[in-house]
């Protein structure tokens, strides 16, 4: 028997494009603009407050390009706290990519191979931090935890079980659309048939195989934890938001710098999140195991 | 040396209801038994009840007499090709091949020896470096019998393993597996819908439904006496004609076609009567039938390369029955066109009678 040879894909001359369709594009594109605009302005003036040492009553179109500089970022880089909050928002971040994965992997495996009929439940559970205002959380966590376990709340990484919870509705959904785009049960079974125990079929076949999606997890939980303020302000710890928060009170300027650059790293990671998405997909990228 | 496979009494249910119910099956070692049924008649619950995915709720399966339920699948030395293709997409074809290897703490040399001669076996030395996406379809599945042959499993587990390949490449493929199994003298259970392969490769085939096994013989015991008019219906084409049981034994639209009425069937009760279309004759009139005739017209004939299939619809039934000719040779008789009367005579040795 010789083996089968792979059909050469046929090359298919693109069409013409209608002028529907062009129309329809140009629209886009204008709704595009609009919205980048309507986003890029408050942007742009926060910068130059942040950045341009021109007093505030004068920023107007003839001092767009005056006296930019970097200071009020470097007076903020060179405040004490500074490092001790970023160091712990960086801490509270890995804390809760880790406990998001190890909590979110196996229930979203288990879901998938156990239980199939409740991933519309479990999916809807999931959303719930959505509906529940983090200060309530927050609150009635507080209430119900302060007698009986109150060194959970001395510690600095008790905001990290908050932040998975936060995080949750994004971060599941990420597993959840992984193990969807694989062929879950096909593969536990196959390796399992192979020889393999959970352990190996879950770090040899499955993590390579959820690659990306274990990376847009981590990467959304990243941001969550750099953006969120209200948690880390209610159990009194300076993370790199509340210390922004703080510092507004001395250097305006310095605050929005940071907050501009917050938004510029978390944007980062978002943009490599779905730079890695668009690749042809965990299955086409080969894993050394 | 190949092992023994044993179902005894397995019972397995899902929500209440029963998949499959009191299944009994021996295998000997070295014997390709196919499962043959329709969809939802429990024949991959019996298969991966044995590779462990599924628990039973009684019963045992007994892998050469030692009793595997409730030892996990991996440690019940099975390999298993599933209908889907099942490759580990991060994996290339030779990394594939020898995990089953490298999760049993293979040496490298070892590993390296044993894949190359898998591959080979299954021809695809030539891409062992490849990854599953870069190969069709039946190469993929050459990969997964490849993978599951190489740690030398004590059975050979096969889910349907053709069904998702075109029709040349599953001809193909199924006349692989049975040359490796036969090389290799794995014991193999190979779970299919279509009965041509289940005829084709088996040593042995069960017919199931409704979770039972209905027959459990050779391909050609199951075809040519089938134990059931399910299993009659479901494997090749049969005829059914609505027949009586008379004191001269069973009668066709009146007429006695050589057949004795089954044992503790009264007079007078209506019956079937199955028959195979190449154990019906079809005879222009008067052509010496005995008076064991049913006369019919010609409806149209379907030429199917070496044989054709001639439908005849019955005077007194109101019946098609098909009937079954070898094409013409210089000795035959000629053919014969639609609307040609025609007279139908079943084998009595070869006729079923069913309630």
């Amino acid at each position: 028997m010789t083996a089968e040879a792979i059909e050469p894909e046929a090359v298919v001359a693109p069409e013409p494009r209608p002028a529907g369709k062009l129309a329809g594009t140009v629209l886009s594109w204008v709704f595009v603009l609009a919205v980048m605009t309507y986003f890029l302005f408050p942007l742009l003036a926060m910068a130059r407050f942040a950045f341009q040492r021109v007093p505030t009553v004068l920023l107007g179109w003839s001092t767009l390009g005056d006296k930019w500089t970097l200071d009020s970022l470097t007076r903020a880089f060179d405040d004490p706290q500074f490092g001790e909050a970023l160091w712990l928002s960086i801490r509270l971040a890995l804390g809760a990519m880790i406990l998001t994965l190890a909590l979110m992997v196996p229930t979203a495996m288990w879901v998938h191979l156990r239980i199939p009929k409740a991933r519309g439940l479990v999916e809807t559970l999931t959303v719930v931090p959505y509906v529940v205002p983090p200060i309530a959380l927050v609150v009635g966590v507080i209430g119900a935890y302060r007698d009986t376990a109150p060194w959970f709340f001395t510690s600095r990484y008790s905001l990290i079980p908050f932040y998975t919870v936060l995080a949750m509705p994004f971060t599941y959904r990420a597993i959840d659309a992984g193990l969807r785009a694989i062929d879950l049960r096909t593969l536990v079974d196959a390796s399992r048939s192979c020889g393999a125990g959970w352990f190996t079929t879950t770090f040899r076949v499955l993590v390579p195989n959820l690659r990306v999606s274990l990376l847009t997890s981590a990467f959304l939980t990243a941001t969550v934890v750099l953006g969120e303020f209200t948690m880390a302000a209610l159990l009194g710890r300076t993370t790199l938001q509340t210390f922004t928060q703080q510092f507004t009170q001395r250097e305006p300027q310095g605050a929005f710098a940071l907050g501009l650059l917050t938004l510029v790293v978390t944007t980062g990671l978002l943009a490599l999140v779905t730079f890695l998405t668009r690749k042809r997909g965990a299955a086409a990228i080969p894993a050394v195991v | 040396m190949a092992s023994t496979l044993t179902y005894q009494a397995i019972r397995k249910t899902f929500a209440g209801q029963a998949a499959i119910e009191l299944f009994d099956l021996a295998m000997e070692p070295g014997e390709l038994v196919s499962l043959l049924g329709p969809s939802g008649c429990g024949k991959t619950t019996a298969l991966r009840v044995a590779a462990g995915f599924e628990q039973p709720d009684s019963g045992a399966i007994l892998v050469d007499g030692r009793n595997v339920v409730g030892t996990p699948p991996h440690r019940r030395n099975m390999g298993m090709v599933f209908q889907s293709y099942s490759l580990f997409p991060n994996l290339d074809v030779s990394a594939n091949v020898a995990f089953g290897l490298r999760v049993r703490r293979v040496s490298k040399a070892d590993q390296q020896r044993r894949v190359g001669e898998a591959l080979e076996r299954v021809h695809l030395s030539h891409l062992a470096n490849r990854y599953p996406h870069q190969l069709s379809g039946g190469q993929q599945q050459r990969v997964a019998l490849a993978r599951a042959l190489v740690f030398e499993p004590a059975v050979l587990l096969l889910d349907e393993p053709l069904s998702a390949l075109d029709a040349k490449v599953r001809v193909n493929l199924r006349e692989e597996i049975r040359r490796l199994q036969l090389q290799l003298g794995m014991t193999t259970l190979f779970v299919t819908h279509d009965q041509e392969e289940a005829l084709s490769i088996s040593d042995r085939m069960g017919v199931m439904s409704n979770g039972r096994l209905e027959q459990l013989g050779t391909p050609r015991e199951v075809y040519a006496a089938p134990a059931t008019a399910f299993v009659a219906r479901f494997v090749g084409r049969i005829n059914e004609l609505p027949a009586e049981v008379t004191a001269d034994g069973i009668t066709v639209a009146g007429v006695r076609i050589g057949v004795a009425a089954p044992n503790g069937a009264a007079v007078g009760s209506a019956v079937t009567v199955m028959s195979r279309p190449e154990d019906v004759r079809v005879h222009r009139p008067g052509a010496g039938t005995n008076g064991a005739a049913l006369a019919g017209t010609v409806v149209s004939e379907h030429f199917a390369g070496a044989t054709s299939l001639l439908r005849v619809r019955l005077d007194l039934l109101d019946v098609l029955v098909d009937a079954q000719r070898v094409q013409q040779t210089e000795t035959s008789e000629p053919g014969h066109d639609a609307g040609d009367r025609v007279e139908v005579v079943l084998s009595p040795a070869k006729v079923l009678v069913v309630d």
